[in-house]
């Protein structure tokens, strides 16, 4: 029961930090008055100060403020990957477990196929073909995503559908689409949960890759990975261009790790 | 109801592990940092030299690959361009021009030899312009001729039309004179590279690393350095950072972001000169850039001067006209009706029917947003960051412009198929010394596929009899004047958007002597270059 009771107060602590951070995504570019596209090269590249707490890029905007708005992108594309990969994985994952046969041994295959392709590369091919923008990078990575939800998914759903309960719907003369909704889905949705909490993290570090290099957003979107980019160049004169958007990763990739750890570890019955 | 838990996908271990890597790798950025600086002493027999390379092989016919092995001080042309880009002798000696500017002589210097010991002959020269002119399809864009005669050390060139610059044509990189003979011997050029002129000669060469050697042979003297290493640093940062940590003692073109530190550091020497390139922004005459105002009014809505100053730190001059201030084609005398005015440039569009109908800051007309797709690469450092410049300036008076990022060995053909608003490019202007090639390729008419490189759709008449008026003159000062005449047609039709002149930069550590840069671009390894005793 103390155990129990840690993990709740890991679990709560970094969920208000995630909160935090949904909260000045969500919030923080509304209470800003600055500009963040507008240049003005009178102040370009000015270091940190109290009117530029995180320093002036190369066309004199506000870091701080570009890394604020860069916020919003980067967590909404991570949740919109993250989102769609495990949607389309479990919607596979459960038709391949649940019919079996033929259906479920092309699904694996396709997987199979697909994961056997290291991932970060086949994304920058598919980004790379499609043109650099963050819808395709979006894309990209989704479709290099999914299979590994497919799997997970499908391992539960071949465990749950020999169950007495899942007979006994069928019995009752429920259609496949109800058992697989009422009774197999909800099973795999924890470790859905646990496993998407995982990749947010992953995928804010792969769509900043992309973007760094040059296959994701365009400028003059304030993404993270692209202001590395763009700093990169004034590396050793205005080393403010790469650290703060550096630490801005580091930090959000590190809450969204601790806090889907702490999920897991109240999800994960075994240790209780 | 719930049964899962079979995966355990991260343990607290690996967390753990995570951040400790995280932290020694944070450890070793600041060790870098801290490594940096320092004196130190080179090696007397043995230089590295820092470099870009695009050649894949030293075979001097494909590609531009010639310039490569002209940089490297392996290979020699019968004349080389000085600092004001005139040709001055080099393997020849001497030469003369008849009347009619079809027949060329050049005498070749007795002394010189080539680096397996052969004396070059008018015979082995022509020979080797033979070779160019069967292997390079590129060659004939120089000149024609229907006979090359040689008689000792006299070569005669008799060409099919008149030629005013033949010294400066063959100072090419491309007209490199190489030891034909010992390619019939079984010397393969690609792989082992030519036997030529230069102060050094071939060790070793791949796209990553050249090493080359002394040439014992040099027929100008003694060479100063046993051995040359020559890494490719494609990356303008890691360049700047080989060159600060002592992996090479020389490294050519250091990036905006590095440039203003080793001018302050006495260790170093920084060489800078004004390059014959300009980076242009070429504009697409069909689409949204069909209305001459919107041009103009893009034009004037950027601010060049703040480009090269402020973000490329000075290592570019403001643009303005086609040819740079470099070369004396009348730049100071050329007006640009569209200078930085941003209130004129929304003056402008305002005239043309845009107005902002929906206040999202971009303006609009018919229901269309002004947007515009503007094509780069960014193996240049300078691309991007020019390209974000004009975005934003274009911003502050409505217009969009999304920048799109392709592959350096796409832009060509985009180029020539007109698949752009905007597409930028640095180009040399003179090549040969003179930009009449230069204002012909992109802004002269172009009817199927005539004029290939003018993918613009842009067409003057006038501009055009200029142009054919320039390649029948030869009287330098009138050539001089129509250059200047195409140029102010160009701003004043506001044909293309000129964003700078690049200078370029060769930097070396203290005990180097004689390192400089040459406007031409073609002579970065010379026998000068020494080591300080």
């Amino acid at each position: 029961m103390k155990i129990m009771n840690e993990k709740k107060r890991y679990f709560i602590t970094y969920s208000v930090l995630l909160g935090v951070m949904i909260l000045i995504a969500l919030i923080g570019p509304l209470c800003m008055s600055t500009d963040i596209y507008t240049s003005d090269l009178g102040r370009a590249l000015q270091a940190p100060s109290a009117d530029h707490w995180f320093g002036t890029d190369k066309l004199g905007r506000d870091v701080f403020a570009r890394i604020i708005h860069g916020m919003q992108l980067s967590l909404g594309m991570s949740f919109s990957i993250v989102s769609l990969m495990a949607m389309t994985g479990t919607l596979v994952g459960v038709v391949a477990g649940f019919y079996g046969g033929k259906v479920e041994m092309v699904l694996m295959r396709l997987c199979d196929i697909m994961i056997s392709f290291p991932g970060i590369i086949l994304a920058i091919a598919i980004a790379g073909v499609m043109g650099g923008s963050i819808g395709n990078a979006i894309l990209a990575l989704t479709l290099v995503g999914w299979a590994k939800y497919a799997r997970i998914v499908r391992s539960l759903v071949l465990k749950v559908r020999g169950e007495d309960y899942v007979t006994a719907a069928r019995l009752s003369g429920a259609s496949p689409f109800v058992i697989m909704r009422r009774h197999i889905l909800p099973n795999t949705l924890p470790l859905v949960f646990v496993t998407a909490g995982m990749d947010l993290g992953t995928m804010i570090l792969e769509v900043a890759g992309l973007s760094f290099l040059g296959f994701g957003a365009q400028p003059p979107t304030p993404e993270w990975g692209r202001m590395l980019n763009e700093g990169r160049q004034y590396l050793q004169m205005a080393p403010w261009l790469m650290v703060f958007p550096g630490v801005a990763i580091l930090l959000v990739v590190t809450v969204f790790n601790l806090w889907s750890d702490s999920l897991r570890d109240i999800l994960d019955p075994k240790q209780t | 109801m719930m049964k899962y838990g079979m995966h355990r996908m991260i343990g607290k271990k690996k967390t753990l592990r995570r951040w400790v890597v995280g932290g020694l790798a944070a450890l070793a950025c600041v060790g870098m940092l801290a490594g940096c600086g320092g004196s130190r002493s080179g090696n007397p027999d043995v230089l590295k030299v820092g470099v870009t390379n695009f050649a894949d092989t030293l075979e001097p016919t494909e590609n531009y690959f010639a310039w490569v092995v002209m940089r490297y001080g392996i290979g020699e042309a019968l004349a080389k361009f000085d600092k004001e880009m005139k040709p001055v002798p080099w393997l020849a000696k001497e030469w003369s021009v008849s009347k009619d500017h079809m027949t060329w002589t050049f005498i070749i210097d007795e002394k010189a030899t080539f680096s397996n010991g052969k004396p070059v002959t008018a015979e082995a020269v022509k020979a080797s312009i033979e070779r160019v002119f069967a292997k390079s399809n590129r060659a004939n864009t120089f000149f024609t001729y229907d006979t090359i005669q040689a008689d000792g050390q006299t070569l005669t060139i008799h060409t099919t039309t008149p030629v005013p610059n033949m010294p400066g044509l063959l100072a090419d990189p491309l007209f490199l004179i190489v030891d034909v003979q010992a390619e019939k011997d079984g010397r393969n050029f690609a792989k082992e590279g030519p036997i030529a002129t230069g102060p050094y000669r071939v060790v070793s060469f791949s796209r990553d690393k050249a090493v080359v050697e002394a040439n014992p042979n040099y027929w100008q003297g003694k060479v100063p350095f046993k051995t040359i290493e020559i890494p490719s640093i494609d990356d303008p940062n890691t360049r700047a950072m080989a060159l600060q940590s002592g992996e090479v003692d020389m490294a050519v073109n250091i990036g905006p972001g590095e440039l203003p530190m080793f001018k302050e550091n006495s260790a170093y020497k920084v060489h800078e000169i004004d390059s014959l390139r300009v980076v242009v922004a070429r504009l697409n005459q069909r689409g949204i850039f069909k209305d001459p105002n919107v041009r103009a009014a893009l034009i004037s809505a950027t601010d060049r001067k703040s480009y090269a100053d402020v973000l490329l730190k000075g290592t570019f001059s403001p643009g303005k006209a086609p040819i740079p201030p470099s070369l004396d084609f009348g730049f100071n005398e050329l007006t640009d009706p569209n200078s930085y005015n941003p209130e004129r440039a929304k003056q402008l569009l305002a005239e043309a029917g845009w107005k902002d109908t929906d206040g999202d800051g971009i303006l609009d007309k018919d229901g269309k947003p002004l947007h515009a797709d503007f094509v780069i690469y960014n193996s240049r450092a300078e691309l991007p960051i020019f390209a974000e410049g004009v975005q934003a300036d274009a911003r502050k008076v409505g217009m969009d412009i999304s920048i799109k990022t392709v592959d350096y060995n796409l832009i060509d053909k985009i180029g020539i198929d007109g698949d752009y608003d905007l597409l930028i490019s640095n180009i040399v202007t003179a090549n040969t010394g003179d930009p009449q090639m230069f204002l012909k390729w992109y802004w002269g008419t172009n009817i199927n596929g005539s004029n290939p490189q003018n993918g613009s759709g842009y067409s003057n008449p006038t501009y055009d009899a200029k142009l054919a008026e320039m390649a029948a003159s030869f009287d330098p000062t009138k050539r001089r004047r129509l250059a200047i005449e195409l140029q102010q047609i160009l701003l004043d039709d506001s044909a293309a958007l000129f964003l700078g002149y690049p200078k370029t930069n060769i930097v070396n550590a203290g005990y180097l002597d004689n390192v400089e840069m040459f406007p031409s671009d073609y002579y970065w390894i010379t026998s000068d270059i020494a080591y300080r005793k």
